[in-house]
């Protein structure tokens, strides 16, 4: 056996007993950190209570972070990976491109619902022009947008959008709408129907030059 | 008025122009009220008997923008011509050409934007009433021209144009992008907004 095949056949070799603890510290250490940012704010969560309500030393967090803006950019992360894992089932729940748009975003919302101070947050914290958070939020938001684009994408191939459609200015522009009404405190109005109303009619006026002609 | 209610005043515009200053210079997060009030010779004690904290004082510093923006907007508006769309992009360019000149300010309410309390001591961005009439107007007007459907939603529109508008800021802070590369993103949005407003012939 070459040593590339026994490199191949390594992940699948079960965890040391310490690599395994390092993944359990790290999993306590983001959950805390997602709770209080959430609970107090940026600004407020400070390391020392954060590390705290993770049992750990504050010289620990340290040593896996570079300061709190790291931390920060780690916990966006893990709550985006835990939203793309939330989003599998919605995809084909429905044929037209309105409809896969809002099932998408419902249950963006959705997901969002009990944490929407850190999702804003995290919103805000994109634009610090910090280049390395910045970096990671967009990174984020990226693999979002791509189910944006596989939608309109589907729709352009049913026939239903026009060929001409640009995926990319388009995806844009209703991830902007859909930002902005985080801005406007739609996201927390206890209506959910007026939401999706709101939601639906802004992708309709996004959409509504590329209809293809019947 | 009285030598007391001038000081007041005098105070206040000194902590406002300081705030502004900083803002701009450090962005939202870095920015201090004890750094204003540094800046601005004045305790910070006396900074909250004014002001809240640095919220309502960002909101405070845009709201004193609107007057020379609207002043902009007045004197190109009466010139504007041809296509409904061709006039809605030249109102935005003015909005671009006016906040880039004090760019980090504008990002400095954009980041704060999302996280104020709407409790009503701060104004979010895209409720100025004045600037949304004006894009009301020229909407109307190209009801009125012709070129401009007249089912159109106009409310939502501008939400739709104004989402982009607010969202295109990120472009300079991560790309290093300037005015003229904000106009032609907003260019090319606006003119994705008519295709579904535009008569048909």
């Amino acid at each position: 056996m070459t040593q590339t095949s026994v490199c191949a056949f390594a992940p699948a070799q079960p965890m040391t007993r310490r690599a395994l603890a390092k993944q359990r510290t790290r999993r306590h250490l983001l959950d805390a950190a997602k709770r209080l940012f959430n609970e107090r704010g940026y600004e407020a969560a400070t390391v020392r209570d954060i590390a705290a309500a993770a049992g750990l030393s504050t010289g620990a967090v340290f040593a896996s972070f570079a300061d709190k803006a790291d931390l920060f950019g780690a916990v966006i992360l893990d709550d985006f990976d835990a939203l793309l894992e939330h989003l599998q089932a919605c995809e084909q729940a429905d044929v037209t491109a309105e409809g896969e748009l809002l099932c998408l975003f419902n249950s963006i919302y959705a997901f969002q619902r009990d944490h929407l101070p850190l999702v804003r947050a995290a919103i805000g914290h994109s634009w610090l022009g910090q280049p390395e958070a910045e970096r990671r939020v967009r990174a984020g938001v990226k693999r979002v947008l791509g189910h944006v684009g596989e939608v309109l994408r589907r729709g352009v191939e049913r026939g239903e959008l026009s060929a001409d459609l640009d995926i990319r200015l388009t995806t844009e522009m209703i991830w902007e709408s859909f930002i902005a009404n985080y801005r406007h405190g739609l996201t927390e109005a206890s209506d959910r129907e007026a939401l999706t109303t709101r939601l639906a009619a802004q992708i309709r006026i996004l959409l509504a030059g590329w209809r293809a002609a019947a | 008025m009285g030598a007391r209610q001038e000081r007041k005043l005098a105070t206040r515009a000194r902590v406002l122009a300081a705030a502004r200053d900083l803002f701009d210079e450090h962005g939202f997060e870095a920015t201090t009220i004890r750094l204003v009030a540094q800046r601005a010779g004045v305790s910070v004690g006396s900074v909250f008997t004014t002001f809240s904290g640095k919220d309502e004082l960002l909101s405070q510093v845009m709201a004193d923008r609107v007057e020379a923006l609207q002043g902009e907007l007045t004197r190109v508006i009466p010139h504007l011509r041809g296509p409904t769309v061709d006039r809605i992009r030249s109102i935005m360019a003015v909005h671009y050409g006016f906040e880039t000149r004090r760019l980090k300010l504008f990002v400095a309410y954009v980041t704060a934007s999302f996280t104020w309390a709407r409790d009503g001591a701060v104004a979010p961005i895209g409720s100025n009433n004045r600037f949304r009439g004006i894009l009301e107007d020229t909407l109307k007007g190209g009801v009125a021209r012709g070129d401009v459907r007249p089912d159109i939603d106009v409310d939502l529109f501008i939400d739709a144009l104004l989402a982009a508008y607010v969202w295109n800021y990120r472009l300079p802070a991560q790309a290093g992008a300037d005015s003229s590369a904000l106009i032609a993103q907003m260019d090319r949005q606006i003119g994705l907004l008519f295709d579904g407003i535009a008569a048909r012939v």
